[in-house]
């Protein structure tokens, strides 16, 4: 079966028109996801991420100014050409959405019940026993036990992973081709963060769903995407499949991100590896490289120059640095060199004979 | 047993609302101020909705012969100078003053929740609601009403009309604030990004969280649009003179406050009782619907 392109972004700019002028919160983001696959979406608050995903459902347009540029192609059209009307026809029938704080994503006034059969019958013309027996089979299907009982109950009576189940569950109402996940796990705690990422993992393989995940989480992104998009202010800066990106990250941007990652084979004396400052605002936009004023790595060129997004020969990797070769091999050589130091650490304890005590004191 | 399952569960959720207002019907009862304001409620609603049968003389029958009679055994709150029944005028009139505040507040509630709501929803349509808003409550509630009274013509159809456009904005000003706060709410965008309609959301989803700040403000506006219409018929623009409203009754003992008491006390010892217990049971159902102040209580 060839690759089918289920979603296809182009050049998307989205604008918010504020008091303080007209500002591109995303800035020509291109990228795509195809029927079944999982696509995770990284970067820091405010690099506009939330904002493409809600560019996607135009959510944005119920509440604020904005206007889009470029082009959203979903099964064929353009839906920063659709109306209202045909969008609501979109939203949550063909592609749904769930958000970062389960807790206040639903009516406290309503049982999770009431919830998931109004998501049902909006885009569905069923009979309200039907509708009733779904979420049932909803709610059993995300795990939560004894739905039967479940359902009736209220938001307020479900912990916090309970709600994100509701939440999926309403989400999966109306059989999605396309699943929008904003920072789904951010709100819980590590244990039901995982059991939540194997819940989205199991249902894109039952569902063949494809699921675009945003997350400023690279751990999370490595067990469960196929392919990931790099953001800063409203960028792209970087794409490729898992595999190359964590073996051979190319922007110095995401060499950052993975610096800030814990590992557990590396020195623990050293301190955890932050990148310097904070994401401007986009009422200052650096000039040349968006990234320069926090990059280690930044010449004349990258402050005066804003590089294109180009594919790197050896990986496959679409990425915008002008440096992006030279910082690679540098990535590479000290990865080895740590991988090297590991293995020697190990085997001088394996000497000694206590080998999990050597590199994990 | 697959088939009994549903009923079973509807059974359950019947039962879990039945215990919730219960639940809500107890508090009520156990707070001192809802309570007081009920039993006043209850016996103002009794007297007027009986008053016909309760009195033995009618509201408009004349007897000079007694005419500013002291209260006594035959004419229980005395008789005025016309000869009529204090008793049986202030039993009628707190029957007209109950209807008008009912009627005015239910219709308040209803047009100032869709003011409300819907200026909650549109900025263009907020703008234009919400000035127009602003415009009558720049004036005071009685000027406004005595300018709508001699606009309309003196009658209580008339009166309950103008006493609605007088109430209306404080309504429609809660309920638009309290619809913004919900608007915000994840749940709310949560339920755009499903494909819900704006006016589904608006009454669906926003609507709920509005109610109670709205029936707390309806209470209050019962008991206010029965002194708004008291003291418009004390100054003659309001009910027309010879039917048997407190502000009527007031205006009528004016003229003999120095030697016929009765015909100011009673109807104005009426007045207070009526307006007090609303004014008693709002302020319960306050406590009871707001969280805030509930905890604020507790905390005491």
């Amino acid at each position: 079966m060839p690759e089918e392109l289920l979603l296809e972004v182009k050049a998307l700019r989205t604008y918010f028109h504020t008091a303080r002028g007209k500002l591109a919160a995303v800035d020509g983001v291109s990228f795509d996801v195809k029927r079944g696959e999982i696509v995770g979406v990284v970067g820091e608050s405010g690099c506009g991420k939330s904002v493409t995903a809600q560019s996607v459902l135009r959510l944005l347009d119920e509440k604020h100014d904005v206007s889009y540029e470029g082009e959203i192609r979903f099964a064929g059209s353009n839906l920063l050409e659709l109306k209202q009307r045909q969008m609501r026809e979109i939203r949550g029938n063909e592609i749904a959405m769930i958000f970062q704080d389960p807790l206040s994503s639903l009516n406290p006034v309503y049982t999770i019940g009431e919830q998931i059969i109004e998501a049902i019958m909006l885009h569905q013309k069923i009979r309200r026993k039907e509708a009733v027996r779904k979420a049932i089979e909803l709610l059993r299907l995300t795990g939560i036990p004894s739905p039967e009982q479940r359902v009736w109950e209220y938001p307020h009576q479900l912990s916090g992973g309970m709600r994100q189940r509701v939440m999926i569950a309403i989400a999966l109402a109306c059989e999605p081709q396309l699943l929008i996940a904003d920072e789904p796990t951010t709100a819980l705690d590590v244990t039901i963060q995982a059991q939540m990422m194997e819940l989205i993992t199991e249902l894109n393989r039952k569902l063949a769903m494809s699921v675009l995940l945003i997350t400023h989480d690279l751990g999370v992104v490595a067990e469960t995407c196929q392919r990931v998009v790099v953001m800063y202010l409203g960028q792209v800066v970087e794409m490729a499949d898992v595999a190359s990106l964590f073996a051979r990250p190319l922007h110095p941007y995401t060499i950052g991100l993975m610096g800030a990652i814990p590992r557990m084979d590396s020195d623990r004396t050293q301190d955890l590896q932050a990148i310097e400052g904070s994401v401007p605002s986009l009422l200052n936009v650096p000039s040349g490289c968006r990234f320069a004023p926090r990059c280690a790595y930044a010449d004349e060129q990258c402050r005066q120059h804003m590089p294109e997004l180009k594919r790197d020969a050896a990986s496959g990797t679409m990425v915008r640095c002008w440096h992006a070769g030279t910082l690679a091999e540098a990535f590479e050589a000290t990865e080895a060199a740590i991988a090297t130091e590991t293995s020697e650490a190990a085997e001088r304890a394996e000497e000694k004979g206590g080998v999990q005590h050597a590199i994990y004191p | 047993m697959e088939k009994a399952q549903p009923s079973l569960h509807l059974a359950k959720r019947k039962r879990a609302f039945g215990n919730r207002r219960r639940g809500l019907l107890k508090r009520l009862l156990a707070s001192k101020t809802a309570s007081a304001g009920s039993v006043l409620i209850i016996v103002v609603a009794f007297i007027s909705f009986f008053a016909p049968w309760i009195s033995v003389y009618g509201p408009h029958e004349v007897d000079i012969v007694n005419r500013l009679s002291p209260p006594g055994t035959e004419h229980w709150f005395g008789t005025d100078n016309l000869g009529r029944d204090i008793f049986s005028r202030v039993m009628h009139g707190t029957q007209i003053s109950a209807q008008v505040g009912f009627t005015v507040a239910l219709s308040v509630a209803i047009l100032g929740l869709v003011v409300g709501l819907y200026a909650s929803m549109y900025k263009w349509l907020d703008q234009l609601l919400m000035r127009t808003m602003d415009a009558l409550f720049a004036f005071p509630a009685i000027l406004l009403a005595i300018a709508i009274m001699a606009a309309l013509g003196p009658s209580v159809s008339n009166l309950i009309i103008c006493l609605i456009i007088v109430f209306i904005p404080s309504v429609a000003r809660i309920v638009r604030s309290a619809a913004l706060v919900a608007k915000e709410q994840t749940y709310v965008e949560a339920m755009h990004a499903l494909g819900a309609s704006q006016t589904r959301i608006l009454w669906q989803h926003i609507m709920p969280s509005t109610i109670s700040p709205l029936i707390v403000q309806s209470s209050f506006i019962f008991a206010e649009a029965i002194i708004v219409e008291a003291a418009l018929s004390f100054l003659g623009a309001g009910i027309p003179a010879p039917m048997a409203s407190l502000g009527n009754l007031l205006a009528d003992g004016k003229m003999y406050i120095y030697n016929s008491w009765w015909m100011t006390l009673f109807p104005g010892f009426a007045l207070i009782i009526s307006v007090l217990a609303m004014n008693l049971f709002g302020d319960g159902i306050r406590d009871l619907l707001d969280p805030h102040v509930r905890q604020g209580k507790g905390k005491k």
